[in-house]
């Protein structure tokens, strides 16, 4: 899917062939607390900063329909008060010590993101051990943070035509499963939330059981953990999590989206159903998105910016995630082009891919963007912490981080072409066409 | 997402403090090896072993927009796109794909005051990817076809551009705001002079402004000086300086607003409008920095700033708002953005001009004071902790002629910053009545609101140009 704030894609989709002698899975202590709580901590003195990253498995897969875009709220609501810490404190004071944060949602996770200085330790374990045990959810403060996710989503949505589109065809792709909406919620359902419901799901899934804590960075890990237990020890284990258990069915046919509207250029976006991060064919089609996808000398590049002139961009691929999602190809197309045709020479290079599968040179390219991605995000504390907590909600273990490389290289090249074959298939592909209406030629 | 991405950190690698030092040891930035190749292109070399990988900045000073002719705007980011597009060896099939396997990343791209060259690979490839820059660099081939290609698609971009109102306000900002100025050629161009450009125009600036004497680069990772002086000696040591006299590399002084300049720009299908507001900033190296850097903090350049705190956090009126400062060597520009509902754009705009006035004549109290302190300290390490930083870092000063130590002294420098020093900076910065604003959204909904502020421009989306 095309790239949206409130998706963590930068992170995820990254993985490697060889891990380096500077990160070991021995750097990583492990704990876990009699709550439930999972605890990473590296210890890491290149830059006087701390990286604490915290990762709780939620995301818009556990909403239902009135609760859409919830998991996404309550990662605002997150910095808005608790019986402790009132509202806008928790920024207040962060920054006051010198530190400064983010948080996402994605569809399987949310995840929030602090670097500080070392001194700031202990003030940022208590702050984030405090709201995992209660918000307060004061109702002005609700209703005004309800109008800065409706503004982001007027922002990341309404005002984009290509996220239209995306919204519109995942919503089509996607029927019965949660992953059928975006993060980002309904409209309806994000002027609708009732402050009961919202407390609900909080305390249903912001559990320490429900959760990982990593810390990277300056730190005595000894410490750090004693930190830890102090705050997080006495939290409350909860029931687990009722599971998803919507499974999406097969697709029975092509299926079309076409929007109208102004606008000076169209949108092209093209979906195939595609294997959860887990099953056995996702590797091999992570592979395949590379020389099909990713830079200028990728195979629909070529055809439909160098030599056909049809577009101005292309790009797409597959997520990680924890249930089957989708396999996307977007483009962007130059304004007046022919959208049939653009579908045409998709299909033509999908028919190549399904019948020869990629070349040597082209698998040999593929694992060297692997592996160089992967390198430039361990070059932080920050991507250390993200590849760590990633890794671990995707995959139930850390420690995928450092064997992932045998798991790549164990994929033969005709897995690939098979891969193909299984899924770009005309059943399951749902196609979607932005249209201008008005606007200058 | 919680915010938008982190403006605040960009922001702190170009906020340096004054004057120029010899290098030497200095705390934030080790100290890089320099070497100067026989062509006379500068070069800092900084080995780190710690990941197989390395990076490679260059700055060429005199290469950006701003040094256009003001007839063939967008000469400048047409050329460091079509260098990248074919030589004398390699077509620009055979550039992306070698690029492409290697999985590196490599740029050319036209700032305003110089061009930039970036590269990032795992250290195996680094020699074949300084090769294949150094060919883009001295050999490139500008075939009219490439031409053709890159000036419909970069025609076909801006459009696409205008159906997104947040990247667009910026767009029609600069030009409103630097008018006929060079700073306000747009490196990509506008639909109108692209029309009219040719190769030729293209190739004449690469041909004048692309100069080693000019050029400065830094090597950042795993690599060794003995290895790499022989590397860069073979390829972008084969620049060379074009004969005749250099052209001018310094920017005119900047234009100063006078009074409001206003203008808005219809697109009736929004359902948000967007702001941008500006006025002179600072250049860089001057010595309001730390003071400047501080207020902005405080003012619009971190989340629980005066800005956000109003518009986002107490009312729900936006997902973000925030202040900007740009700083060049000529001078600077401090922005202020942020979009809403439509129906909502007077009350938004009257809390700017309400809090812009109030920081002005109030500044700031001593607790914020200490919070923006600690806040610029404590963000400051990580700007420099990947390889590519500290390359960029090192091209960067070099370029404004500051010593390696700036940091550390602008570092100092915010240590020492008073209650009395960043209201100083507040009053002389923030615009009160002079300064450009300039709002895209739908006109007829947002005109009733917006008529108490003065005499507006108006603009359509699809007018071509900005």
């Amino acid at each position: 899917m095309r790239k949206r704030a409130w998706l963590p894609i930068l992170f995820l989709a990254v993985f490697t062939l060889s891990l380096s002698a500077a990160f070991k899975k021995e750097d990583v202590k492990v704990h876990k607390l009699d709550n439930g709580l999972k605890v990473l901590l590296v210890e890491d003195h290149n830059i006087p900063s701390v990286a604490l990253y915290t990762f709780f498995r939620v995301g818009s897969r556990n909403e239902r329909p009135g609760l859409t875009g919830v998991s996404h709220f309550i990662e605002h609501m997150m910095f808005n008060g608790t019986p402790k810490v009132g509202p806008g404190e928790f920024d207040r004071r962060m920054e006051f010590q010198g530190g400064r944060n983010n948080a996402f949602t994605s569809d399987d996770m949310t995840g929030y993101t602090d670097w500080f200085p070392p001194a700031a330790l202990e003030a940022m374990i208590e702050m984030e051990a405090d709201r995992i045990q209660g918000l307060s959810l004061v109702p002005e403060v609700f209703e005004s943070e309800r109008g800065v996710v409706a503004s982001e989503r007027r922002l990341g949505v309404e005002n984009d035509n290509d996220a239209i589109l995306n919204e519109n065809v995942r919503a089509t792709a996607i029927m019965a499963h949660p992953y059928h909406w975006d993060v980002i919620g309904w409209m309806s359902d994000i002027l609708s939330w009732r402050r009961d419901e919202v407390m609900a799901y909080y305390r249903t899934y912001y559990a320490p059981g429900n959760a990982i804590l990593i810390v990277v960075g300056d730190i005595d890990p000894a410490k750090t953990l004693g930190l830890i237990q102090k705050y997080y020890g006495p939290v409350k284990a909860s029931p687990p999590p009722p599971p998803v258990s919507t499974v999406e069915p097969p697709q029975m046919g092509t299926k079309t989206v076409i929007i109208r509207k102004e606008a000076q250029a169209p949108s092209y976006l093209a979906v195939w159903h595609a294997p959860s991060a887990k099953d056995a064919d996702y590797l091999p089609l992570a592979i395949l998105a590379k020389p099909l996808l990713e830079g200028e000398s990728s195979r629909l590049y070529r055809r439909l910016v160098r030599e056909e002139e049809l577009a101005i961009d292309v790009g797409g691929g597959i997520q990680e995630t924890v249930d089957p999602f989708l396999f996307s190809i977007n483009v962007k197309p130059r304004p007046g082009a022919d959208l049939d045709k653009i579908d045409r020479v998709i299909e033509e290079e999908l028919a190549k891919v399904k019948a020869e599968g990629i070349t040597p040179q082209e698998y040999a390219k593929a694992m060297n963007i692997i592996r160089n991605d992967f390198y430039m995000s361990l070059q932080t504390i920050s991507g250390k912490a993200g590849q760590l907590g990633s890794a671990e909600l995707l995959y139930g273990d850390f420690a995928r981080l450092f064997t992932v490389m045998d798991d790549y290289a164990a994929v033969k090249i005709n897995r690939i072409k098979g891969a193909a074959g299984t899924y770009f298939t005309d059943n399951n592909k749902t196609v979607g066409k932005l249209i201008p209406e008005g606007g200058a030629k | 997402m919680r915010r938008l991405s982190g403006t605040v950190l960009a922001l702190v690698l170009f906020v340096l403090g004054a004057s120029a030092l010899p290098p030497g040891a200095a705390r934030q930035l080790p100290a890089a090896e320099k070497f100067v190749l026989k062509n006379g292109l500068t070069v800092y070399h900084l080995k780190n072993s710690d990941l197989p990988i390395v990076s490679i900045r260059m700055v060429i000073r005199g290469a950006g927009s701003a040094f256009e002719p003001a007839a063939s705007e967008g000469a400048a980011g047409l050329a460091a796109s079509l260098m990248m597009k074919g030589t004398s060896k390699m077509d620009a099939d055979a550039i992306a794909e070698a690029l492409d396997f290697m999985g590196a990343s490599f740029g050319i791209a036209a700032s305003e005051e110089y061009a930039q060259v970036y590269g990032d690979s795992l250290a195996e490839h680094f020699p074949r990817l300084v090769e294949i820059a150094a060919g883009c660099l001295t050999d490139p081939a500008f075939s009219a076809d490439e031409f053709e290609k890159e000036r419909s698609l970069s025609i076909d971009g801006l459009k696409s551009a205008k159906d997104n109102p947040g990247s667009a306000v910026r767009y029609y900002f600069q030009k409103a705001y630097f008018g006929g100025h060079p700073m306000g050629y747009l490196a990509s161009g506008t639909e109108t002079s692209l029309k009219t450009m040719t190769v030729q125009a293209v190739k004449e600036f690469y041909k004048k402004h692309f100069r080693p004497d000019r050029t400065i680069a830094a090597v950042v990772g795993d690599i060794d000086k003995a290895k790499l002086v022989p590397l860069l000696e073979g390829t972008i040591g084969r620049m060379a300086n074009p004969a005749g006299t250099a052209p001018p590399d310094t920017v005119p002084a900047l234009p100063r607003p006078k009074g409001r300049k206003l203008l808005l720009v219809d697109k009736p299908d929004a359902t948000q409008a967007y702001f941008m507001l500006g006025a002179p900033g600072y250049a860089m190296g001057d010595k309001v920095t730390a003071a400047a850097s501080a207020m902005n903090t405080l003012f619009g350049g971190r989340f629980t700033s005066w800005l956000n705190t109003e518009l986002r956090i107490k009312r729900g009126l936006t997902y973000g708002a925030g202040s900007n400062a740009r700083t060049w060597a000529a001078g600077g520009l401090f922005t202020v953005s942020s979009y809403t509902k439509n129906d909502k754009i007077g009350e938004m705009l009257d809390i700017v001009f309400d809090l812009l006035g109030k920081a002005a004549k109030e500044g700031f109290s001593a607790e914020e004071i200490e919070s923006g302190r600690n806040y610029i300290l404590g963000q400051f390490p990580p700007t420099l902790e990947m390889n590519s930083s500290k390359a960029g870092a090192y091209v960067r000063l070099a370029f404004y002629k500051l010593g390696f130590d700036q940091y550390d002294k602008y570092l100092d420098e915010v240590g020492r910053i008073t209650p009395a020093s960043v209201k100083a900076a507040a009053a002389a910065l923030l615009p009160q009545a002079d300064f450009v604003l300039v709002v895209v959204g739908k006109a007829a909904d947002i005109r009733p609101l917006l008529a108490k502020y003065g005499t507006w421009q108006e603009k359509k989306i699809t007018d071509p140009g900005f």
